[in-house]
């Protein structure tokens, strides 16, 4: 009986995995070979990876890669260049779908990917790929894009500063009010909670407070900037880098965010989760760092989540061997290794891989931030500033609202009030 | 016979240097000439474009952005030049007067022009952190209170135009400089003979006497000033609240980030004929105080 049960198991393992490894042996990384294609990269930790591995890549298919990789505006203004003038020139770039998606799909700038994902090899695990990132790379019913890594604003932490204060890890939004107040009249040396400021910048972490809040960018066709929870969001984030950040918070963005926190004269930080290694840089931080999510609001928990995505252009003459390269950079094995360089996988299944799980145990700081990554990764949302065509522009105004309540110029009302204006006018043209 | 000889010459070297004059002909005049084009058209992102008329100017006009970067613009040019023309007159007396290692002087002075203003940006940017920068920390050695700098509104156009004027205030010292060295000696003979006190000279013979030299400078300092750009970008973006948001800032915010070339070339159209506006101007009047 035991015999005979074993057999049938054997059987059954054969008959699984049997037609893995035959798809595995049959699928030919050198259908390519010979072919020259061209990527477009940020000069990020994500983008550099490829840059780092092309000769990896190049060994596996015999396709020749050339990399161009730009800080993200020259990378931006490269490749609306190229794409305007219809030129084959690159074949496959990076993407941020929170920011352009819409309006390079609407300039016809992504190839549907949808097809493609079929051809891929047995180890790639389409479906293992984060559902709400490819729902929002999805636009029209096309596949824009295939996501690279998932990044979303944490709250990083100095335990050992809250626990000689007193103060407790923030368990809602206005616990965060409180707890930097305790911290300015405990620690006076230290910045009590700093943020971005950088009108550019500052949609991408001010977001999670006007969601948190209860905030919805567009109410019934018109802009929600204003509204009481908005409101609401716009004076707590001012208050907050008015009364306790950094003098000159207005000029902060993820650099002067890090540098501040790493040389431990900040007490909390709401920056990237991205930024981890940085702000872990030489070390001094490892030992008294917490990472959380953003407390909870009165709207409840709506953590940003975005990532950067490869996408293929439409006037690729090679898009087989782009999809190629697409598959290789956002396989499981590639993204495994951007993990252990702090970049998180979109896949759950990385924290499973042994490499990453000792990687995660080395230090606990890795484990709460895979957590709060985790945590993001099932409830966040990828609204930074106005899903419109317009989501650029739409970022600017919410930018001026904030930082005129932070240096104190308008009051909270009139702030959203004049940003509202212009908001309406966007949203207007979009539904045109 | 020597004519036609003479005149067939000066065919084969027009004929000679046409593809050089055509190749800067192109270089120089079609980016002119298809930024005129685009500022009548709106171009949408992968769209052909529209031909839309005085659409982008009429918009131009009516924003309040526009109008804040001419007036940052336009602030800017002013404080700047004219610490750099007092500044740089200033160091060039001095310079003219050193006795002791005046080409190793020379040399230092004119070290702060050789650095790219992307580095100057960058180390100033460091400078004035107001929260891990050096000039608060000295500040906080005399018991001042620490500054925003180029974080704040009020401070940022004074604190660039420092930054500016660091950088090109030796370059303006040196020309005039040159100017000093150039002075006729027999003005300055007959004033000694009259006993005529430094101050007097200064102001009565030395810088009349100047001012040809001080208009090219200024010439020179306004293409780029009113252009400004560099520094601004790495420090600011034009920020905080759009108070160092320069026409040339706000034209590249329109064309390079939100990607509206139409309206971007309308702005950048705008920016040169203010600079050539300018500058005819002062080379005008370069000429009526030429002596």
């Amino acid at each position: 009986m035991t015999a005979q049960y074993a057999r049938r198991v054997l059987a059954l393992a054969v008959s699984i995995l049997l037609p893995i490894s035959a798809h595995a042996a049959s699928f030919n990384w050198q259908k390519y070979k010979g072919q020259t294609i061209e990527v477009l990269v940020d000069n990020n930790p994500i983008g550099k990876v490829i840059a780092t591995n092309a000769d990896a890549f190049e060994k596996l298919t015999g396709i020749t890669l050339k990399v161009d990789i730009f800080t993200e505006q020259q990378m931006r203004q490269r490749l609306v260049t190229v794409l305007d003038a219809n030129s084959n020139q690159i074949d496959v770039f990076m993407t941020l779908p929170s920011r352009e998606g819409a309006q390079f799909a609407k300039a016809g700038w992504y190839t549907d990917l949808t097809p493609m994902t079929g051809d891929v090899s047995s180890s790639y695990d389409f479906n293992g790929l984060s559902p709400a990132l490819l729902k929002a790379a999805t636009i029209n019913g096309k596949l824009t894009s295939i996501p690279m890594n998932i990044e979303g604003p944490v709250l990083y932490y100095r335990a050992d500063i809250l626990r000689k204060c007193h103060v407790a890890v923030p368990a809602t939004l206005a616990d965060l009010e409180l707890a930097a107040q305790k911290i300015k009249a405990c620690d006076p040396s230290v910045t009590p909670f700093v943020s971005r400021g950088l009108r550019d910048a500052l949609p991408y972490t001010y977001s999670a407070f006007f969601h948190n809040m209860g905030g919805q960018y567009i109410v019934d066709g018109k802009s929600g900037l204003c509204s009481p929870q908005g409101l609401a969001a716009l004076k707590l984030y001012g208050d907050l880098l008015r009364q306790f950040g950094p003098l000159g918070v207005v000029n902060y963005s993820f650099y002067q965010i890090s540098s501040l926190y790493r040389d431990g004269r900040a007490a909390m930080a709401f920056e990237s989760s991205n930024e981890l290694s940085d702000v872990m840089q030489g070390g001094a931080r490892l030992g008294d760092t917490g990472v959380a999510l953003l407390p909870p609001g009165p709207g409840g928990s709506h953590p940003t989540a975005i990532d950067w995505g490869l996408a293929m252009s439409p006037y690729s003459t090679h898009k087989g061997a782009a999809w190629y390269l697409i598959q290789w950079a956002t396989s499981p094995d590639m993204q495994a290794k951007n993990q252990l360089a702090g970049i998180a996988a979109p896949r759950a299944s990385i924290a499973k891989d042994r490499a990453v799980q000792a990687w995660l145990k080395a230090e606990p700081v890795r484990t709460q931030w895979q957590q709060a990554v985790s945590e993001l990764a099932t409830t966040g949302t990828s609204d930074v500033g106005y899903p419109i065509v317009d989501n650029p522009e739409s970022r600017q105004y919410i930018g001026d609202a904030v930082d005129n309540v932070i240096v104190g110029t308008k009051t909270p009302a009139a702030a959203c009030g004049a940003a509202d204006a212009s908001l309406n006018t966007l949203i207007a043209k979009d539904g045109g | 016979m020597h004519i036609s000889a003479s005149s067939r010459q000066r065919g084969a070297l027009a004929v000679l240097a046409m593809p050089a004059v055509l190749f800067t002909a192109m270089m120089v005049v079609f980016p002119i000439l298809y930024t005129i084009w685009l500022s009548f058209r709106t171009a949408p992102l992968g769209h052909a474009t529209q031909f839309v008329g005085f659409a982008n100017y009429a918009q131009l006009a009516d924003s309040p952005q526009f109008w804040n970067s001419i007036k940052v613009s336009l602030t800017l040019y002013v404080i700047s030049l004219a610490m750099q023309l007092t500044g740089g007159t200033y160091l060039a007396l001095l310079l003219f007067q050193a006795k002791r290692m005046p080409a190793i002087l020379r040399s230092i002075l004119i070290s702060p022009f050789m650095v790219p203003p992307v580095v100057v940006g960058m180390m100033f940017l460091i400078i004035l952190d107001p929260s891990l920068g050096a000039a608060n920390w000295v500040l906080s050695l005399f018991g001042i209170a620490p500054s925003a700098w180029l974080a704040s509104p009020e401070w940022v156009i004074p604190t660039v135009a420092l930054i500016d004027t660091w950088q090109w205030m030796p370059f303006v010292a040196l020309i005039v400089l040159g100017g000093l060295q150039s002075l006729p000696p027999s003005v300055y003979e007959a004033a000694k003979i009259d006993g005529a006190p430094p101050r007097l000279v200064f102001w009565r013979i030395t810088l009349p006497l100047l001012l040809p030299t001080l208009a090219t400078a200024a010439i020179l300092r306004t293409v780029d000033l009113l252009r400004f750009f560099d520094i601004i970008y790495v420090t600011t973006q034009g920020g905080p609240l759009n108070a160092s948001d320069t026409l040339n800032i706000y034209g590249f915010h329109i064309g390079f980030e939100l990607f509206q070339f139409g309206y971007a070339s309308a702005l950048a159209m705008t920016l040169t004929a203010m600079v050539f506006g300018v500058v005819l101007a002062l080379n005008r009047l370069r000429r009526a105080i030429d002596w």
